[in-house]
């Protein structure tokens, strides 16, 4: 909600209004970033219950953890860092179970088309994702933070707890798996078929 | 030069590749459409990236994060006002001065009569007396739940408030249900089984118990505030939670709770909208 004098609080005001006491100030910060953040887990896991967990556990955390919030960064990148790290937490956690595999992408996409409104899940969203699963997931979480977010390389680099080198290096051979995967929803079908399957880069795979 | 990979450019379109060997590929590119085409479509891949908007988050994760934040909100709120787990070595005057104020509802384990049956009411004192100096009504109250009599095993228990205690607070006094069972819910049938489980008496559903403190804690921490109408102690997905019911003028709401749940941690793992009426008025 607006201030009285009709401004809103920004992030920072927020978070210290929440260290404060306000019951209030961490809903509406979390509110504000729930879509981003939600968006980071559920891609960075690739399944909708874990996704769901993550940034439940997420939440949690930063709502307790607020007080160590130093200032050193943004608050987004402070809350995108305590996501990206519940999500790969259940991801840790997970791996003891049957593992996240290519092989999956039929059940991936299966899930992504039941949940939510059909009518609004493009076709592109639904193909990036379940592209995403091919990706280890620490490339994963840097193409998501770097070219689905946004996030400059050194605001990925402390989302993600990492160099700036390893950041970009992440994102060049998340981009090179990925590519043969989605470059079809160009629609720039011309392009994509002059290059020979050997530039493809599935070797690597 | 042979065709560099696609990790190969797109390493060096990310400046990672200098020197000898990136003027190698950059010369190249300038003599290869096809490495080109490649490269163009590496460049244009951030882009077409960032063009997918971000999915919304689902409505029933939406409720489960609001739910899970009040929680903590209330959680936070009487942990300020009344610290139950403060260290031992803290001074009496200092826990008096913390809970100036102390309002919330709280629990309280009667002590059970009738065969197996536990009633237990919130009568405005109990788990707040953990850190209270308030020694006169904490006495009084122990006397009068020690004689209290009247318990009854059916979920439409009548509300147990030993008189002449909660004549000191403003809650309105409730009570509930404490059982075990051995039901395993599991979220595709939860609905399901928590109709079934609420449409049985307590004796039937499960063994009607005295609260343990762990429970007792679990649900002032996730639940309270929130008007308790029954508590069980089951399984979930094969995992040990406590199930809180709590009513909300005519709507009712199971609250599936974490194996870890107690006094000082834990949260609401699923929560459930059960139609109003069916475990009674």
């Amino acid at each position: 909600m607006p201030d009285a004098d009709g401004a809103w609080p920004s992030d920072t005001e927020l978070l210290r209004r929440h260290v404060a006491g306000d019951a209030e100030a961490f809903g509406e910060l979390f509110r504000r970033h729930r879509d981003r953040l939600w968006a980071v887990a559920l891609r960075t896991v690739c399944d909708p219950e874990e996704a769901a967990d993550a940034l439940q556990d997420a939440m949690v955390s930063a709502f307790r953890r607020a007080g160590d919030f130093r200032g050193e960064s943004a608050v987004t990148t402070w809350l995108h860092r305590i996501v990206v790290n519940a999500s790969l937490d259940r991801l840790r956690r997970r791996a003891g179970r049957p593992a996240v595999s290519a092989g999956d992408e039929e059940t991936f996409e299966a899930l992504m088309t039941h949940e939510g409104d059909p009518a609004r899940a493009s076709d592109t969203r639904m193909d990036v994702d379940a592209a995403l699963r091919i990706l280890p997931p620490p490339q994963r979480a840097a193409l998501v933070v770097v070219d689905m977010l946004g996030f400059s390389v050194a605001d990925a680099a402390v989302i993600l707890d990492i160099s700036p080198g390893t950041v970009k290096s992440r994102c060049a051979r998340a981009r090179a798996r990925l590519l043969p995967h989605v470059e079809h929803l160009k629609g720039n079908r011309t392009a994509s078929e002059s290059v020979s399957p050997a530039q493809g880069g599935e070797t690597t795979l | 030069m042979t065709h560099p990979g696609t990790d190969v450019l797109a390493e060096f379109r990310a400046g990672l590749i200098t020197g000898h060997r990136g003027d190698r590929i950059a010369a190249h590119l300038a003599g290869c459409e096809q490495c080109t085409a490649v490269d163009a479509q590496l460049a244009g891949l951030p882009a077409l990236l960032a063009a997918i908007p971000p999915p919304a988050v689902p409505p029933n994760v939406a409720q489960r994060l609001d739910q899970v934040l009040a929680a903590e909100v209330a959680h936070r709120d009487e942990a300020e006002r009344a610290p139950q787990h403060a260290p031992p070595r803290l001074a009496g005057a200092s826990r008096r001065r913390i809970r100036r104020g102390f309002r919330l509802p709280s629990l309280r384990v009667l002590t059970p009569i009738a065969a197996a049956a536990a009633i237990l009411a919130a009568g405005g004192y109990g788990l707040s007396q953990l850190s209270s100096g308030d020694t006169a009504s904490s006495s009084a109250a122990a006397g009068s739940a020690a004689s209290s009599v009247a318990v009854s095993t059916a979920p439409k228990a009548q509300a147990l408030t030993p008189q002449g205690t909660a004549g000191n607070h403003q809650e309105q006094p409730i009570s509930f249900v404490y059982l075990t069972s051995h039901t395993d819910f599991g979220p595709a049938t939860l609905t399901r089984q928590l109709e079934e489980d609420l449409g049985e008496a307590p004796a039937a559903a499960g063994a009607v118990a005295v609260m343990p403190a762990a429970v007792r804690g679990c649900v002032a921490h996730v639940a309270s505030g929130d008007s308790i109408i029954r508590v069980e102690t089951a399984r979930y997905q094969g995992q040990a939670t406590t199930v809180i019911f709590t009513r909300n003028g005519q709507a009712d709401r199971a609250l599936i709770t974490s194996p870890d749940c107690s006094g000082t941690s834990g949260h609401v793992v699923a929560t459930r909208n059960l139609p109003a009426g069916i475990s009674g008025p």
